[in-house]
């Protein structure tokens, strides 16, 4: 039976098949097993959906909802997601646009940093020294106050690894948009953590 | 002397996010020789990436809300208790099995087969998802040879079953047996390019006449397929030798 599972999930879905009733029962086997890969793959990168939304959100319990909600929306949705096709991306897409969503619909203009989140989210885990955990704490209320578009590609690029490539794919826009935004994004950020700006604007 | 740039921001920030090619990069290496100001700059950018990407690491270092895991894996919960019958999973050092010899295996055992769980499950110690950094997991996926036993917990050994190579780094299948419990579980991890990953755990009840011993019966064909879909989607090839699997452990599982 293993052989006509693994037939039928290399076929292409547009590959006609005739089904005997045991083969009937291994579709269902199969769609199954698809189902299971599907949400497995979506667990293991909900750690890096939870840092993408911390560093939209600014809080974790905005971003954990945010979370949950880019899942339910991804298992909705999971036929326009394509085997082979990178989860990562897709469902970055998907928190980064329920965020702008919840922005627009609750008018949202600046990020609600709790200081819980802000000094202590971390619990000393990235930061064992207090004056380092200030420092993190100074970056996350530095992202917070960067304008949507250019927090979201600054998180892509300098906290998710994706390179600008990637992220201009992720949120749809031009590479030379990716690299304009994050340019105007670290001529913001640089100086409020007292890092160099370099000389030429 | 520093002479007038024509090396724009956006190249030099380009450059600290690893995004030139090498010989670009070794342009902007030797212009920033000449121009401090352009080596503070990029210094400065990648500072700040640094920065950003430990002041929101929280969420990598914690297990999955339960409210998420609950949404994602339904049926996690109920295969913990399932009390399906037993089957065993092949022994150190197996190779990835032909279909042939799957099938084969499938039928030899479906007479006392009655049912087989196969859902993803987060057991005691183990979830889906990035391993921790200072786990024992971690360390035995980066130390242990496949085939050797290693105590995992009271009552528990983990067994690394085989390496492949795969796509997106390489891939160890593994087996944790608990005797206690009556359980086994076969879990696969892969390289991601930031550690190891979980890709997925499947857990298996023994049945009552089940004598845990290195006289399991064959794999069912399922259990296999199952996880093996896991090790297609990663683009696994063939099973590492073991010189080969020593080699990678020696080079600490680094790509090449």
């Amino acid at each position: 039976m293993l052989n006509f599972l693994t037939e039928l999930w290399n076929r292409k879905p547009t590959e006609a098949l005739l089904f005997s009733k045991q083969q009937v029962k291994a579709t269902r086997m199969t769609d199954q097993f698809s189902e299971i890969a599907f949400r497995t793959e979506l667990v293991g990168i909900v750690p890096k959906l939870r840092r993408f939304a911390y560093s939209l959100c600014g809080n974790r319990q905005d971003a954990d909802d945010l979370v949950q909600g880019a899942c339910e929306k991804a298992l909705k949705n999971r036929d326009q997601f394509q085997d082979g096709g990178r989860m990562d991306s897709w469902m970055y897409r998907i928190v980064q646009n329920l965020w702008l969503d919840d922005r627009r619909r609750n008018k949202v203009r600046g990020t609600a940093i709790d200081p819980d989140d802000a000094y202590l989210s971390d619990e000393g885990k990235a930061a064992n020294l207090p004056e380092d955990r200030m420092m993190l704490a100074q970056v996350r209320t530095a992202m917070a106050a960067l304008p949507e578009g250019q927090r979201d590609v600054l998180a892509l690029v300098a906290i998710e690894g994706l390179s600008y490539k990637e992220a201009a794919e992720t949120l749809n826009v031009p590479v030379g948009t990716v690299m304009s935004r994050l340019s105007r994004a670290r001529e913001t950020l640089l100086p409020r953590l007292g890092l160099a700006e370099g000389r030429r604007q | 002397m520093t002479h007038p740039s024509t090396i724009t921001k956006e190249q030099l920030a380009a450059f600290a996010d690893g995004e030139l090619s090498p010989e670009e990069a070794a342009a902007i290496v030797m212009h920033l020789a000449d121009h401090p100001d352009d080596q503070a700059y990029v210094d400065g950018v990648m500072a700040a990436n640094l920065a950003l990407a430990r002041a929101f690491a929280a969420p990598l270092q914690e297990p999955i809300p339960d409210c998420i895991a609950a949404m994602l894996l339904p049926e996690a919960g109920r295969s913990a208790g399932t009390t399906a019958n037993i089957v065993a999973f092949p022994k150190p050092n197996r190779t990835r099995l032909t279909f042939a010899a799957v099938v084969s295996a499938g039928l030899a055992v479906a007479a006392t087969v009655a049912a087989v769980a196969i859902y993803p499950t987060l057991g005691p110690n183990l979830s889906v998802g990035p391993v921790a950094g200072n786990s024992a997991l971690l360390k035995i996926l980066s130390e242990t040879a496949s085939g050797e036993a290693v105590p995992f917990g009271p009552g528990r050994e983990l067994t690394i079953l085989a390496s492949l190579p795969a796509k997106t780094g390489d891939c160890r299948e593994f087996e944790v047996v608990s005797t206690g419990q009556r359980q086994i579980q076969i879990g696969l991890a892969c390289q991601d390019g930031q550690g190891w990953v979980l890709d997925v755990l499947l857990a298996e009840t023994m049945a009552a006449d089940m004598v845990p011993s290195d006289t399991f019966a064959p794999a069912s064909g399922e259990d296999i397929g199952a996880l093996d879909l896991w090790l297609d989607r990663r683009g696994a090839g063939v099973v590492m030798t073991s010189s080969q699997e020593a080699e990678r452990i020696a080079a600490g599982w680094a790509q090449p």
